[in-house]
């Protein structure tokens, strides 16, 4: 991708001014305060007395080296499943005719749109000992539930919808085209996967693979509600332990993120490494119409293997949530007498504030897929198609808050926003909530952007340049449309993570202003599970609805098929 | 459209910004609601409040130093009052209202707005014997049938540590792991399994908590133990930096005020006034373990962590 391409260079300085002033100050100014706590204990009071003591304290602890080695687990073993599970998904949905596939789709976009908090929550619920599951059918998976391997699972069951969308996006644009020519040439429809589209497709499963791994040990709820039970601590736990109960200690907890940073910086640069040796450009002139193949008679297992997968991601868990949000009283179970709408019926209660919190997070999902859509666009272009050193830095940038835990970058964005000298200040209105969700998701829309741009040759936008039309006419003409499809996908995710983010809001949402996954919380904390679980239920279906409608729409506009 | 959601959202600041008073609390969230709530129908006085985990809130409050927001503050762990009284962050307000609250629930700068106990919560329906004390949750009939909030995630449950420790009693830690009791992340975490019937006890439950789920009809009991048990005082301090001190010192006075000591009742913590009812056993009707001689609290858990993992 670093090769050949300097047809844009000249036009994308603009784009990479842009980007640098704007990664700086939504992503690279919080995380600079996190630095400064670190290194100075006292930095909040003004005084930068006894630097780097808190972080060698946390360097220096020999529990460090099991905090790593448990979190590595986690992020490896959570990379591996996720694969395997999305991956012949992909390539089955992107290649053959699978029998309803938009159903599919919608089912394998929920388990994403489950809080990880909610998801672990319903999943206590249903297999622990007298759980539903055991309400139901007598047995229970305690034994699986309660162990690393579960932890894995589960983790994996929430974020392998990243990977599949990514990759049945990619495999459908390689498409049959390259793999005919392979057939064409003598090789067997498996020759020419393995040995064409699979490879062609590095940069999407490199990508969507990274944000797995970084999404697996920045993510707290899961381990927190699962391993805490069985002592298996990762950065993440650690890091909230020492923000969660008095007295807490912001310097360790910001040293044990660098480290945490650190570990997503080391994966980012062997994602690097591994794109920097090849070509991937697959998108080089005329489109061509893509035949699927009919699956003749593999089409019964392919159904069952999509059914068990949506089964077990996404139905059990909406179950679940759904037999809480009935109950009126955990205690009761699944009993009859027990179920009913008091949770729906005190949730729409104007007085409960459930509504209110409803529209504040839902405005502030549209106006962070946006912010950060539009961001990570331009980001990803003046990294693809730029000149200069400071692509590498802005790349890493953007990928950067990945890997900071949501508590870290709301301590950083207080630090950075509430300084007494600052004429005006987002900080203590919803704008902070703003800033925080976009620096927190912005690597989404950056890799999501960035990999369609290095399968899109700069040829066409050559072409254009040549036929006379301005770098900003190209990339509004010609750049900008054909990474379209895997912006709005990124820009849904967005919209659907930020109206749930949890940790972060919890600690700078401005006083007063309280969005769906706080009302959650307090109800999670000291309320009802199931008013809580009410509320997750309309968010889970909001979130899902939205989007769909919008992709239908699109689609509608965009392509017959 | 950008624009217009940026300008929607400002306008929406400009509606919730401009308040009096503006408190952090620890929960129960409807608790600190109904306080602000009743003061401002009799003083027509806005209460703005931010509602979290008392570590969450010490973590906003320490990254807002240079600049501080809140100026009122109620946390559920005295400790964090008698720190910041150390380090001179507190106002010294002497409030009328707490004149029959007990002296040691009184700092200079802090008076406690209610206070909680430490319970054992069983859940009647998990075909256990009902447990009188702490030790009955080491027997066979409880084996591996008992949750432990984490000491390091729950103030309740580490000032419960610190006591058993103080008066020698390690030995009931081990025999509980021994049972195979497990440790469950904060209060929450060990309630639910407790509720679901997953597990028969809580040991280290949370009064108010308990008995709040137990109006609501879930199967569950607070025991408190017969050989004595620990209380949480939840410590109500006005900032030094507040520059609206006369209505924080108003609020201040009206959470101890009648009325709002029986709204801290009706949430079922103890008020800190002792001539105020309340529906549940008070601090004069239970007996309480002593924390004196107990190690510092790094050695407190690591004593712990040592049991449990």
């Amino acid at each position: 991708m670093a090769r050949g391409s300097t047809t844009g260079a000249g036009g994308s300085r603009g784009f990479l001014w842009i980007s640098a002033l704007s990664l700086g100050l939504v992503v690279a100014l919080p995380a600079l305060f996190v630095v400064l706590v670190a290194v100075f204990p006292d930095l909040g009071r003004g005084s930068l007395a006894a630097p780097f003591r808190p972080l060698w304290r946390v360097l220096s602890d020999p529990a460090l080296a099991v905090l790593l080695r448990n979190t590595l687990v986690l992020g490896l073993g959570t990379v591996a499943v996720s694969a395997a599970l999305a991956l012949p998904l992909a390539a089955l949905r992107a290649l053959f005719r699978v029998p309803c596939a938009r159903v599919w789709d919608l089912l394998l976009l929920i388990p994403f749109m489950i809080p990880p908090y909610i998801a672990a929550l319903s999943w206590i619920l249903t297999l622990q000992p007298r759980g539903y599951l055991e309400q139901l059918s007598g047995v229970n998976l305690a034994g699986l539930l309660f162990s690393v391997p579960g932890i894995i699972l589960l983790m994996a069951l929430n974020t392998f919808p990243v990977v599949y969308f990514i990759l049945s996006r990619n495999f459908e644009t390689i498409g049959a085209r390259f793999s005919d020519v392979g057939r064409v040439c003598g090789a067997g429809p498996w020759r020419a996967f393995l040995r064409l589209t699979l490879p062609l497709a590095t940069p999407g499963i490199a990508a969507s693979l990274l944000l797995v791994f970084a999404m697996a040990i920045e993510e707290y709820g899961t381990p927190a509600a699962l391993g805490r039970r069985i002592g298996f601590e990762v950065l993440v736990t650690g890091i909230e332990n020492r923000v969660s109960e008095w007295p807490i200690d912001l310097p360790e907890a910001a040293g044990l993120s660098l480290v945490l940073v650190l570990l997503a910086l080391a994966a980012f640069a062997v994602q690097r490494w591994l794109l920097a040796r090849r070509d991937y450009r697959i998108l080089g002139g005329k489109p061509q119409p893509f035949q699927k193949r009919p699956l003749g008679r593999w089409r019964l297992p392919v159904l069952a293997l999509f059914a068990l997968v949506a089964g077990v991601a996404t139905v059990l868990p909406l179950l679940a949530i759904l037999a809480a949000a009935l109950g009126r009283t955990i205690s009761g179970g699944l009993r009859p007498d027990n179920l009913g709408l008091t949770n729906f019926a005190e949730l729409l209660d104007l007085g409960s504030g459930g509504l209110r919190a409803l529209s504040h997070s839902l405005s502030l999902g549209v106006a962070t897929a946006l912010l950060a859509g539009g961001l990570g666009a331009i980001t990803a272009y003046a990294v693809a198609r730029g000149a200069g050193r400071g692509r590498a830095a802005l790349d890493a940038l953007s990928l950067m808050p990945n890997a900071l835990p949501g508590v870290v970058v709301g301590v950083g964005i207080i630090l950075a926003w509430n300084q007494p000298w600052l004429p005006v200040s987002p900080y203590n209105t919803p704008l902070i909530l703003l800033l925080a969700y976009t620096c927190l998701l912005l690597p989404q829309p950056v890799r999501y952007a960035s990999a369609a741009l290095q399968q899109q040759g700069d040829s066409l936008e050559a072409a254009a340049r040549v036929c006379g039309a301005a770098p900003r006419t190209a990339f509004a003409r010609i750049v900008l449309p054909l990474m379209t499809p895997s912006l709005i996908t990124s820009m849904l995710l967005v919209f659907a993570v930020a109206s749930r983010e949890l940790v972060a809001s919890l600690l700078v949402a401005p006083v007063g202003y309280e969005t769906i996954s706080v009302y959650i919380w307090r109800q999670f904390d000291q309320g009802s599970v199931g008013l809580g679980m009410a509320m997750a239920l309309c968010t889970i279906a909001i979130t899902t609805l939205i989007p769909m409608l919008l992709i239908a729409l699109m689609r509608g506009r965009l392509s017959p098929g | 459209m950008k624009l217009s959601l940026i300008a929607a959202l400002l306008l929406a600041t400009a509606t919730t910004a401009r308040a009096d008073v503006t408190v952090y609390s620890a929960g129960p969230g409807s608790l600190i609601n109904a306080l602000a709530a009743g003061f401002t129908a009799t003083t027509g006085t806005r209460v703005n409040v931010f509602q979290a985990t008392t570590g969450k809130i010490m973590a906003r409050l320490e990254a807002e130093a240079a600049n501080p927001v809140a100026d009122m503050v109620i946390s559920a762990s005295w400790g964090t009052a008698t720190q910041f009284a150390e380090e001179g962050l507190l106002l010294d307000y002497d409030s009328p209202n707490a004149a029959t609250v007990p002296d040691f629930l009184k700092l200079p700068g802090a008076v406690a707005e209610g206070v909680s106990g430490l319970v054992i919560a069983w859940n009647p329906t998990s075909g256990t014997p009902r447990p009188t004390d702490w030790a009955d949750l080491a027997r066979p009939a409880y084996k591996d049938m008992v949750t432990l909030p984490d000491p390091a995630a729950s103030g309740g449950t580490f000032t419960l540590v610190e006591a058993l420790l103080a008066n020698d009693r390690k030995d009931l830690l081990e025999d509980l792991k021994d049972n195979g009791a497990i440790v469950a992340g904060a209060n929450k975490a060990a309630l639910t399994p407790v509720l679901q019937g997953a597990k028969a006890a809580v040991f280290a439950g949370v009064d108010y908590i308990t008995m709040d789920a137990a109006a609501k009809g879930e199967s569950i009991e607070a025991i408190f133990p017969s050989s004595g048990t620990v209380i949480a005082p939840r410590p109500m301090m006005i900032l030094k930096s507040s520059q609206n001190a006369e209505d924080a010192k108003a609020f201040f006075d009206y959470v101890l005020s009648e009325p709002g000591q029986a709204m801290v009742a009706a949430a079922y913590l103890m008020p800190a006034r002792t001539d105020i009812e309340a529906d549940r056993p008070l601090i004069g009707d239970m007996k309480l373990m002593s924390n004196e001689g107990a190690p510092a609290r790094d050695e407190v858990l690591s004593t712990f962590q040592g049991i449990f993992r």
